[in-house]
């Protein structure tokens, strides 16, 4: 037997410390350790003994210690000592002095952090939910002194949302979006990380007075240092230079995704070009001159036309894989703006509108073709989209083509910056009400257009017209909603979450199940369509009848899954009576088999009930630890049961309403 | 000069000018005008004095006459002089002038508005107009004297502007016009490390402050450690959860509140709210800004650092059954009961006790409206009724072969009774129950044998209430148990010799139950929180279990190796005698205390009977082979009996053969259970 152990020299008591402990030790303020935290992401741990107190924070020993030793210490307590000598050169009216400091203020950085706190990638990307929305949320708050928001924060939260979404309409990583009372979600998907943020509607917020705005400013402060490496690291693996430079024009037009959208689509032989004159621009640090040269590679782009394209063509396998979807259209989209200025907008199309023409003519046709080759098919066809010949399975592609070949204009009342990201990451082009718009009202490509008024008074025969919703549930759905549903003026079908996992809820809305079905019905023309370019290639030889055979297969496949799903539900709604019955079976004194000896007709106990009893019973004998669990999770699945019985009434009443 | 009726603040003024004119040993001064009163005067003369004592007036101009100093005048009011002057002579009061002669002075002398009376020093002082003057000037809140002017031009004595004369005349020294030799060093110091780069010019500076503001961070990829570089692991926040249906602008209607859930949520606390209400805008153009937006990224910021992290262990069970163990089916467990069969109706209160007799042919219930009924098990025909006329709380049947014999535990004394069927049993059983020669025990006996008042049989009368009643095996002996009764509480009789012993001295808690041991001489005494099992040949403890709190009833194996348990505390405990002191198994699954636990003799089955008005039917097999737990099943929940002022079943006994069940109520119906 060793040396008797004192109290508190092992074990919990030395492993955590409470945080005045470790303000002590820090010799810090409460504010500055608070900052220091949130820069550093340390947060309190839940000690198994709390041996200070039950109510007090604790951090792990190891935690303080790595804080102790961060350089960001000294230097945020070197900026603390030159603001205290500016202030006091400031106060004895030594302005030379103050202005001297003042520009010799020691700036930190933190790149550091963000690595040490994301060592790889992948773990960026996993915590880059807080950081998107708080980005987005700063990008459109004002930037006001009584907050002490200043105003270059928002200029650079802006900045960082708009390469953000650049990137994600560039690589067509979006996956969902939704709209709800809070705001508009988006998730995309980057390298497999799901990632989701959340977008204030774009109305002016009020600034709560019970809201401390340094905390959110510190953490804004982390947010834009790993959201640029973020983007950096994004941009890189496309080829692409960083940060982009944003036409001026358009970002006075407030078209700030298109603005940065053009940078993004030059070719990688303009992007060598620039990457060197921006290394030159960097020593002449003028931003006009940056601008200007900026401008040069569209020229030079359009002097080198094709050769361009190819070597684009080459570089890019993404783009190769899906047809140079987005990146053409973009980039048709920044040239014909330029002649846009130059000759009048009706009668002078620019040839980029002409390529979307005729994308857009290649989806008719193809929509055409499907109309010969199976014609109880139309409606998966015409749903499928631009996407029609895309693998089904692969939900990338689908997702890049969905829109291709679709060109919308956005009325001045719908929310255009959400709208775009949506549209053109989904493989859309898109026009709208106002400056900067690369095509006009009047343009006889356009097929959707997307208003949000009560009445629309003149109307062109050539294109559809939908409410903004459309374009969301088309996109989450992956498939063309049928658009008169959403025509301006009618109340839209509802707006359905795509976060919602079905099976999970126990719960589907009507309008979910009216979509599935379309949902279905695209994939089997997208397996068709599949199955005919598989014919095609290996030539004619393969018989018609085969895959007019699998069409139907398919078709029959989804009306046996429909028809399973129907009676699954029956099936529940009867257990659901049944087990109401029994209920009241129990509560009468005699057992129903113990009747059925008696002569009474009664039908037995079903199997069902029979197990149910047996577990019931079985869990009495259960440990407690395991019937607690047991108890639990029964008493969730029956909440949650209630739930869906109770909207499925709530539908009931309203279907007889 | 002054009017009375004035103002406190003009009447301080006057004094003051008075001192002022007198100078400043003034005592008790009082202006001869003012004060024509001699008696109102002398009143007065204290607080006169104090004021003028407190008036700071400057050197005296006018040197007193009297020397008294400040005593109160009142005290030279009846003598011929006012005091003394320097030289020590009396300084004698001079002759009043009457009234008359007084009006007519000062109508004639034209100074008499400038006079005024010095009762110090008794004289007339004429005032000048200079001094009138400065008492006007007084009034009217100027300076004093006339000379001074507040607003004098200022005089800048000590003037800013530079001299262009030195004060000295001292030539200037050489060093004013040579460079300095020091400074020159330290500029050649400078210049060299700025030539060298040892140090930097501002402008220089900033040029290095400008480093690139992104760059590629992350070099290699697939890197993913769980640990943070400090070596703790890292705890991921949680990720905020994502929006349902019902957070849509537009959700399905169904998701829609109705009036009275929004009523409902209006009223709840701002805490109890589950979030905010599902809201429908009939286009995206009305959706208005959501106004708790930055209070919820603010409240999420707060979350990320000040909340404390820890890793949870989450157990996911997708499905629930996974958890039920893999027990054997009941179907193949069978036969057991499960049915109700019969009810026997004739009690009109609880039945507290059943018991069926060795045959099986015979059941007798005990019953708190004072009655022993006798049933017939096949028919449920109440053969026999006897009347105690006071509650049964406990029936037994004697389990002698030969003997038909009920015991009731009524009262304070256990009644023996012959049942009265089968006519070879009878016969024993009366012979049996002979009254005894001679009353057996005198007055200080445990208990008195006699027959009984009212018919056949035999009655024990305790000293407590007697509330148990258990009979050995063989039917020689049987014990009662009267918890009250403290060192008397257990008592065993001998039923051929008509004697009664008590085995313990002390009792340890409040017994409840008492069994036999089928085969061997052990005896279980339950207490409430134990069962002491006493070897009865060795006479001495052999085992104490733990039997939780509150045991209500208790049940011995056939086999004599388990034992069953039901307490208050909602559990059956079943004790494995050759394992440990505590339960091998403990099962909850009563809503209420248990009333009443049975072994089957011959099935492996026992049951258990609460109040919650259930009969839970266990298969409870117990193996031979010592290595082999007992497998324990639940096999049927029977529900028979109604629950009545929170009672509901309270006994149930086994049939000795059958897989039958017989079940005592609160409703006062006896229930027989059968497999079918």
């Amino acid at each position: 037997m060793g040396p008797q152990k004192k109290r508190g020299q092992a074990g919990n008591a030395v492993q955590y410390i409470t945080r005045n402990q470790a303000l002590k030790r820090l010799q810090l303020k409460l504010s500055e350790f608070r900052r220091l935290c949130i820069l550093k992401g340390i947060h309190p741990r839940e000690p198994k003994k709390k041996t200070q107190g039950q109510n007090k924070t604790y951090y792990h020993v190891k935690d303080i210690n790595f804080l102790a030793h961060e350089p960001l210490l000294n230097k945020l307590r070197d900026e603390h000592v030159v603001e205290r000598k500016i202030r006091k050169a400031r106060a004895k009216k030594n302005r030379d002095l103050a202005e001297r400091l003042a520009a010799l203020r020691p700036k930190h950085r933190l790149d550091h952090l963000v690595k040490e706190r994301y060592p790889s990638f992948v773990d960026a990307l996993r915590d880059l939910d807080d950081p998107l929305t708080l980005v987005h949320l700063f990008a459109t708050l004002p930037a006001e002194e009584a907050h002490k928001i200043p105003a270059k924060a928002v200029a650079t939260s802006r900045r960082l949302a708009l390469e953000w979404q650049a990137w994600v309409v560039r690589t067509s990583a979006l996956r969902r979006t939704f709209v709800s009372v809070k705001g508009f979600y988006f998730q995309a998907d980057v390298m497999g990380q799901p990632v989701t943020w959340l977008v204030p509607h774009a109305t002016s917020q009020v600034l709560p007075m019970d809201v401390d705005y340094r905390v959110m400013l510190t953490f804004l402060e982390f947010h834009h240092t790993m959201l640029q490496f973020v983007n950096y690291k994004l941009y890189h693996a496309l080829g692409v230079r960083y940060p982009p430079v944003v036409d001026p024009k358009l970002e006075e037009a407030a078209a700030g995704l298109s603005a940065i959208m053009q940078d993004l689509a030059k070719g990688a032989g303009a992007r060598l070009e620039a990457a060197k004159e921006a290394g030159e621009a960097a020593a002449e640090v003028s931003p006009e001159v940056a601008q200007r040269m900026a401008s040069l590679p569209a020229k030079l782009k359009e002097l080198q036309g094709q050769e361009i394209k190819a070597a684009q063509g080459a570089q890019d396998m993404e783009e190769a894989a899906e047809a140079g979807s987005s990146d053409e259209d973009v980039g048709s989209i920044s040239s014909g703006e330029d002649e846009d200025e130059d000759e009048e907008p009706g009668t002078a199309r620019p040839d980029a509108d002409e390529d979307m023409a005729e994308a857009a003519a290649e989806g008719r046709g193809a929509e055409a073709g499907a109309l010969v080759a199976a014609e109880p098919d139309t409606e998966g066809a015409a749903a499928a989209g631009g996407a029609a010949d895309v693998d089904a399975d692969d939900d990338a592609g689908v997702c890049a083509a969905l829109f291709r070949g679709l060109v919308f204009f956005l009325g001045r009342e719908v929310p255009r910056e959400a709208l775009l990201l949506v549209i053109r990451s989904f493989g859309g082009t898109v026009g709208w009400q106002g400056e900067g718009s690369p095509i006009e009202e009047s343009d006889e490509s356009i097929t959707h257009q997307v208003v949000d008024r009560p009445t629309q008074g003149h109307r062109f025969l050539s294109r559809q017209y939908v409410q903004p919703q459309w374009v969301l549930d088309s996109a989450n759905f992956r498939v063309l909603a049928d658009a008169e549903l959403y025509a301006p003026g009618c109340a839209p079908p509802p707006h359905l979450s795509p976060f919602v996992d079905n099976d999970d809820e126990g719960y589907v809305p009507d309008y979910a199940r009216t979509l599935h079905k379309l949902q279905e019905a695209a994939g089997a023309a997208r397996r068709r369509a599949a199955g005919q370019q598989l014919a095609s290639m290996f030539g004619e030889d393969a018989p018609e009848q085969d895959t007019t055979a699998s069409v139907e297969d398919d078709v029959a496949e989804a009306e046996r899954l429909y028809t399973a799903e129907l009676q699954e539900e029956l099936r529940l709604a009867n257990a659901a009576a049944d087990a109401a019955n029994a209920e009241a079976a129990d509560a009468s004194v005699v057992e129903p088999a113990a009747a059925s000896t008696k002569g009474v007709q009664k039908k037995g106990p079903t199997a069902e009930e029979v197990q149910e009893e047996e577990d019931r019973m079985a869990a009495a004998v259960l440990p407690r630890k395991k019937r607690n669990l047991y108890n639990s999770i029964q008493k969730r699945t029956a909440a949650k049961k209630a739930r869906v019985q109770e909207l499925e009434q709530k539908r009931a009443r309203l279907g007889q309403e | 000069m002054k009017k009375r009726g004035l103002d406190s603040s003009d009447d301080e003024i006057d004094r003051a000018v008075l001192d002022l004119v007198q100078g400043g040993e003034g005592d008790g001064s009082e202006p001869a005008g003012q004060r024509p009163d001699r008696s109102d005067r002398t009143a007065d003369a204290g607080t006169s004095q104090a004021a003028a004592a407190d008036s700071d007036s400057s050197d005296d101009e006018r040197p007193n006459r009297n020397t008294v100093g400040r005593v109160p005048l009142e005290w030279y009011r009846n003598e011929d002089h006012i005091g003394y002057d320097l030289d020590a002579n009396k300084i004698m009061t001079k002759k009043k002038e009457d009234r008359l002669e007084a009006l007519l002075a000062r109508n004639d002398s034209g100074k008499a508005l400038r006079t005024i009376y010095d009762e110090y020093n008794d004289e007339d002082i004429v005032l000048t107009r200079q001094e009138l003057e400065l008492v006007q000037r007084i009034r009217e809140g100027k300076f004093p004297h006339v000379e001074v002017n507040p607003f004098e031009p200022e005089v800048d004595w000590f003037t800013r502007d530079k001299e262009i004369h030195s004060l000295s005349q001292a030539p200037e020294p050489k060093r004013r016009f040579m460079p300095s030799k020091w400074e020159e060093k330290k500029i050649v110091k400078l210049v060299r490390a700025l030539r060298k780069g040892w140090i930097k010019t501002t402008a220089e500076r900033m040029v290095s402050h400008e480093e690139p503001e992104a760059y590629l961070l992350w070099e290699d990829d697939g890197l993913i450690s769980s640990k943070t570089s400090h070596g703790l692991s890292y705890l991921p926040a949680t990720k905020t959860p994502l929006p349902g249906h019902a957070e849509s602008y537009n959700p399905p209607k169904e998701y829609l509140p109705t009036e009275e859930e929004h009523k409902g949520w209006e009223l709840a606390d701002e805490e109890d709210r589950a979030g905010p209400l599902a809201r429908a805008f009939p286009s995206l153009r009305q959706v208005p800004a959501y106004d708790r937006f930055i209070n919820e990224r603010f409240e999420r910021c707060l979350d990320l650092y000040l909340c404390p992290r820890t890793r949870k262990k989450r157990i996911f069970v997708s499905d629930a059954k996974s958890l039920v163990p893999q027990l054997p089916k009941p179907r193949d467990l069978q036969p057991f009961p499960n049915s109700l069969a019969m009810r026997y109706l004739g009690h009109t209160a609880p039945v507290r006790s059943v018991a069926v007799d060795a045959s099986g042919q015979w059941l007798v219930s005990g019953s708190d409206d004072g009655s022993v009924r006798l049933w017939e098990v096949a028919t449920a025909r109440c053969m026999r009724t006897w009347d105690l006329g006071a509650r049964v709380h406990c029936v037994a049947w004697c389990p002698a072969a030969g003997l038909r014999i009920i015991s009731a535990a009524v009262g304070k004394s256990v009644v023996l009774l012959p049942a009265g069927v089968g006519a070879k049993q009878e016969a024993a059983s009366l012979q049996a129950l002979q009254a005894p020669a001679k009353a057996a025990g005198g007055k200080g006996a445990l208990c008195k044998w006699q027959p009984r008042a009212d018919g056949e049989g035999l009655e024990l009368m305790h000293q407590h209430p007697v509330k148990h009643v258990t009979w050995h095996a063989r039917g020689e002996y049987f014990a009662s148990v009267a918890p009250t009764g403290n060192t008397q509480a257990v008592l065993v009789h001998q039923l051929s010799k008509q004697t009664s012993q008590n085995p313990f001295r002390k009792n340890r808690g409040r017994v409840v139950r008492t069994a036999f041991h089928p085969s061997k001489p052990f005896f279980f005494v339950a207490t409430q929180n134990h069962v002491r099992i006493y070897n009865l040949a060795k006479q001495a403890l052999a085992k104490k279990l733990l039997a939780g709190s509150g045991v209500t009833c208790l049940a011995v194996h056939p086999s004599g190796d388990h034992v069953i348990i039901g307490g208050e505390d909602k559990r059956l405990a079943w004790f494995d005698l050759d394992l440990s002191t505590k339960p091998y198994r403990s099962l909850r699954y009563h809503s209420q205390a248990l009333r009443g636990v049975a072994f089957h003799a011959r099935h492996p089955l026992f049951a258990s009977a609460s109040d919650d008005g259930a009969v839970n039917v266990f298969h409870g097999m117990v193996y031979q082979d010592l290595l082999t737990n007992p497998l324990i099943v639940p096999v049927k929940i029977l529900r028979g009996h109604e629950i009545v002022q929170h009672e509901g079943v309270l006994d149930c006994a086994f049939h000795p053969s059958q897989p039958w069940l017989f079940t005592a109520g609160a409703d006062a119906t006896l229930c027989l259970f059968t497999n079918q």
